[in-house]
């Protein structure tokens, strides 16, 4: 505390310096003047008691400059000289400031932006307690070649394994839907996690208001109570206080608001799941999962999703052994045709934020190459600033400067700088925040969570310093190699400049090759991107959809029946509807239904697994997905489900290659007995992505869809369309909420949104990186030219023409830019392997996009050094001579 | 700066402390002459050194200084203890004592051991 004491006063010393050093000064005299007194005393002479007086103090110089020292902070104080004298410098010289600067804020800007963007996604950790203790537990069955995160264990098994395991503390399982929310009188659809008891333990999180759903709650009878996400109570409700008892309906069925949740959990996320619901980005409501004694001892069907905590020092692979060997005695329990039945921990973390990790790191790479194109830029433009200040430098030495002081003096010059352009940087950081959600392409956890936190500032801070000291190294270097009295001596400005040209030269040369690798990541991507753009969907992109959910509703399969008839019927009757149809899951639409299957007369393997969707009649025509062979589907084929099935070109291409596909039979049931006649082949349609290419499918009639999706096709606006569907959906029933209502079109526009962020991302990158290149192969020509007015005057005087002298300097632009252009091209040959799983449909040598970035990195390279070159042509010899 | 002079200035803090405990507000000068004095003229002073102790002490709140007269009317800064500094000498007394107490022990001869 003393010492604390001490330095506070110490640095309130340096503001009081002047009083301080009289008041010294009067206290050394009064002590020299005892001890003469005294000398005198004892019959010394007056002049020899002072001189022994002085003696003793030990020099009066000395004795100040001690006392200076104590008084003070002798390192702050130099560093306040040397901060008080670098603004003054930088004030001086405003153009160079800026340019400095504004350079270095770009880089830092974007390096803070992306780095806050990590922050939120991979850093911050997730609102559920220890999450690092969290693990999903999947059941997979290799016998169907299928992702294992497809594989949600049956509650049977998991029910079996939470009873017989000692890895965890908790595990629950819940599941997910869309269910019809009515309130205040309107009909809305909510994404629903139905949950057991466990689920909020296992979460470790709790209601802000209210109570969570217990194990009493999922008794049957007992289950009709519900907690509201934060963000859903305030829009129902207008706030979250009093909501609590009061009464919902959904799906018809009223329950009892017993709790709010905090805004900050709103679990599961549609990107958390692997296979998640996607219509909603996160959950509003969640009820009881309410399982009765039938469910509990399913085993063969895969139920919900089951996430654990382990217990503290269990780590998942020891989970992972003992849940295995549980499975293995579970794997005897299931239908022996289907046995086969695993176990998979997975961490919890890496599951939410996995699939963005290489993306993330992609964008920091990408900012980090353009931070340091900054960093040449501006360490460019110190360096001929030093050049520049050679003579100011060498008085300062001459008059005993020493050598570290000056380097000092430079540094403390570039951390100014840098930490200026930090201040901006954040700003700049700030703006790209803002803009963020118009970017969000949806799958990215957490996005709209990033800000700029402590931790992100504490960022930005060390990376302007390592800026400064980056950029600032290379002049306070230079300028130490240089013995700057004897230059002083000379009083020449020459000599030096060869040397640093080579410098600045060599960091041009770096930059343009780290812009070409920049731009060839970019480049890489859009052509990706186009290339995914113009792929075929094989539906029509203005086709009107909308998801509807009356299972919950119409109990009955004749209700519904009903309901759809009407619905179809009278949408159909509107002006310029021309088809409507309905399907189980929409193509983009992440959801899939896989059979078991075998075709006549073909090779079949155990197993083969197809993909099925139930349309009806009109359906293809809605999509304009065209026939073909055969023909489609007729309102008589719905009555016999089974007869008649529609395959697509894949499915005809794999499974019949040399035979007639029509008339062929296929079974998709279980048991390999039902057989259906193929009547009709239809166009691929990409169904689960954009860039896979289509699977084979089956298509099978229906009069109508339960819970699923109409298209409808016609020739009005996707606005008036969609408020014709609502408001036919009302006159029929109130009670049911139509969600989701988009073209074919907006659907596929999602489907490439994170390949949209990606690529727009990266590219604002490689443009910065390009004009920041330009920027300083411009600097470094105007500079040049400006040393060698007086070369050029020569050159022009002995008769050398304009247009000489043009090609003087752009010979030297295009040497530098051609060893950048190699460096770089040879530098991306390597580094593009980052990028290679973000490619679709190009090779990452792709010649276009190198021939493109040369011709684009040539062309602007030389735009930027004719400015330069033609001022070096129009440079007045006699003018130059004159001046020198 | 070695490590003897950082145990010099210790000393000399502790010193300066005992002085001004004993003979109470003194300027810079007296207490010089009177730490020589004190230590039979054994120790010579290099005079310049002690004002930066003095500085440190009063910074550290040990010591109270104020401008007066002296003896022989001269006008002269006189340092004085303050509470704080009266605790640190009793602490930096006993600190020294068990130092030395323990210095002792391996510098008489090892007959007991």
């Amino acid at each position: 505390m003393r010492k604390l004491r001490a330095f506070w006063i110490r640095l309130r010393g340096l503001s009081r310096m002047d009083a301080a050093n009289d008041d010294f000064a009067a206290e050394i005299e009064s002590h020299v003047a005892l001890h003469v007194d005294e000398g005198i005393r004892a019959g010394l002479s007056p002049v020899e008691a002072r001189r022994q007086a002085l003696i003793r103090l030990g020099g009066a110089e000395q004795t100040h400059q001690a006392q200076r020292e104590r008084r003070t902070l002798p390192w702050l104080e130099s560093l306040m000289q040397d901060t008080r004298y670098g603004i003054r410098t930088l004030r001086g010289s405003p153009s160079f400031t800026i340019t400095a600067v504004l350079t270095l804020a770009l880089g830092i800007g974007a390096c803070t932006a992306i780095f806050s963007l990590v922050n939120a996604v991979l850093i911050r950790s997730l609102p559920y307690g220890d999450s690092g203790k969290l693990v999903y537990v999947y059941t997979p069955n290799p016998r169907y070649n299928l992702p294992a995160e497809m594989f949600g264990p049956a509650y049977g098994d998991l029910y079996d394994i939470k009873r017989q395991s000692r890895s965890f503390q908790s595990i629950t399982a819940f599941d997910q839907s869309v269910s019809n929310l009515a309130a205040q009188g309107a009909a809305h659809r909510v994404s629903v996690a139905r949950v057991d008891g466990d689920f909020f333990a296992t979460f470790q999180v709790s209601p802000e208001l209210g109570r969570a759903i217990t194990a009493e709650d999922n008794q049957p009878g007992h289950d009709r109570v519900v907690i509201l996400s934060h963000a859903l109570s305030r829009s129902t409700f207008g706030s979250v206080t009093g909501v609590l008892h009061r009464q919902l309906v959904i799906d018809g069925k009223s329950y009892e608001i017993i709790g709010v949740m905090p805004e900050s959990f709103e679990y599961p996320h549609f990107s958390d799941l692997p296979y998640g619901v996607p219509q909603y980005k996160t959950t509003q409501v969640w009820i009881p999962l309410a399982l009765t004694p039938h469910d509990m001892a399913e085993r063969d069907n895969s139920s919900g999703v089951a996430v654990a905590r382990l217990k503290a020092g269990v780590s998942i692979a020891q989970a992972q052994s003992e849940v295995s060997a549980i499975m293995v005695r579970l794997d005897k329990l299931h239908d022996p045709q289907m046995q086969g039945w695993g176990a998979l921990i997975e961490n919890f973390v890496d599951s939410t934020v996995g699939h963005v990790r290489s993306l993330m790191w992609l964008l920091l790479d990408a900012v980090c190459m353009v931070l340091l194109i900054a960093c040449g830029n501006a360490a460019n433009l110190l360096l001929a600033r030093a050049a520049s200040r050679l003579r100011e430098l060498g008085v300062r030495v001459a008059l005993g400067a020493g050598r570290s002081r000056i380097i000092r003096q430079l540094l403390t010059e570039a951390v100014l700088i840098g930490l200026t352009a930090g201040a901006i940087g954040i700003s700049f950081a700030y703006l790209f925040l803002r803009t963020l959600p118009h970017l969000d392409p949806g799958n990215i956890p957490r996005l709209n969570e990033a800000s700029l936190d402590m931790r992100v500032l504490f960022f930005t801070v060390v990376v302007s310093l390592l800026t400064s000291v980056l950029t600032g190294i290379l002049p306070a270097v230079a300028i130490s190699k240089v013995n700057l009295t004897d230059f002083l001596a000379s009083s020449g400005n020459r000599g030096v400049a060869g040397a640093h040209g080579r410098t600045q030269s060599a960091l041009i040369v770096i930059e343009s090759a780290l812009v070409v690798v920049l731009l060839a990541g970019a480049g890489l991507l859009i052509r990706s991107y186009i290339k995914v753009e113009s792929v075929d969907t094989g539906f029509s992109q203005s086709t009107v959809t909308a998801s509807l959910q009356v299972s919950a509703i119409y109990r009955q399969p004749k209700q519904s029946a009903e309901f759809y008839r009407t619905f179809f019927a009278r949408l159909s009757g509107l002006p310029g509807v021309k088809a409507v149809g309905g399907i189980n899951a929409l193509p983009l639409s992440n959801s899939e239904t896989l059979n078991l299957f075998e075709v006549e007369g073909y090779a079949n393997q155990k197993d083969q697994l197809v993909e099925g969707r139930w349309v009806t009649p009109q359906y293809f025509s809605a999509m304009t997905i065209p026939l073909v062979a055969g023909r489609f589907f007729t309102d008589a084929d719905t009555s016999q489900t089974d007869d008649w099935v529609i395959v697509n070109q894949a499915f005809a291409n794999r499974y019949f290659s040399n035979r007639n596909p029509l008339g062929g039979r296929v079974n998709t049931d279980d048991h390999h007995v039902k057989w259906s006649t193929i009547v009709g082949v239809i166009g691929d349609v990409r169904h689960s992505s954009l860039e896979e290419s289509p699977a084979p499918q089956v298509y099978h009639p229906v009069s109508a869809a339960e819970d699923g999706y109409i298209a409808v096709r016609s020739t009005l606006s996707p606005e008036a369309m969609a408020a014709e569907i609502r408001s036919t959906l009302h006159s029929i029933d109130p009670d049911l909420a139509v969600a989701e209502i988009q073209t074919m079109g907006e659907l596929e526009s999602a489907a490439s949104a994170q390949r949209r962020f990606q690529t727009s991302l990266l590219t604002v990158f490689a443009g910065i990186a390009l004009f920041l290149a330009l920027v300083g192969l411009y600097g470094l020509m105007a500079y040049s030219v400006s040393r060698r007015t007086r070369e050029v005057g020569i050159r022009m005087a002995l008769g050398a023409p304009r247009s000489a002298v043009v090609l003087l300097v752009l010979k030297k632009a295009v040497l530098l830019l051609a060893l950048g252009l190699g460096g770089g091209l040879v530098a991306s040959w390597f580094a593009t392997r980052v990028i290679q799983s973000f490619l679709y449909n190009v090779s990452r040598h792709d010649p276009v996009t190198t021939a493109s970035v040369c011709v684009l990195l040539a062309v602007c390279g030389l735009l930027a050094a004719l400015i330069p070159a033609r001022r070096a042509a129009s440079i007045d010899p006699m003018e130059a001579l004159r001046n020198e | 700066m070695g490590d003897k002079t950082d145990v010099w200035q210790g000393t000399l803090a502790l010193m300066v402390l005992r002085t001004l405990e004993s003979m109470g507000p003194q300027h810079g000068y007296g207490l010089a002459r009177r730490i020589e004095q004190t230590s039979g003229d054994l120790l010579q002073l290099n005079y310049g050194t002690l004002y930066p102790a003095l500085l440190k002490l009063e910074q550290e709140g040990y010591i109270k200084s104020s401008w007066g007269t002296s003896e022989n009317n001269r006008k002269a800064k006189f340092y004085d203890l303050t509470k704080a500094g009266h605790r640190q000498l009793k602490r930096a007394a006993a600190e020294w004592e068990q130092t030395t107490a323990i210095l002792a022990r391996f510098l008489t001869p090892a007959e007991e051991a």
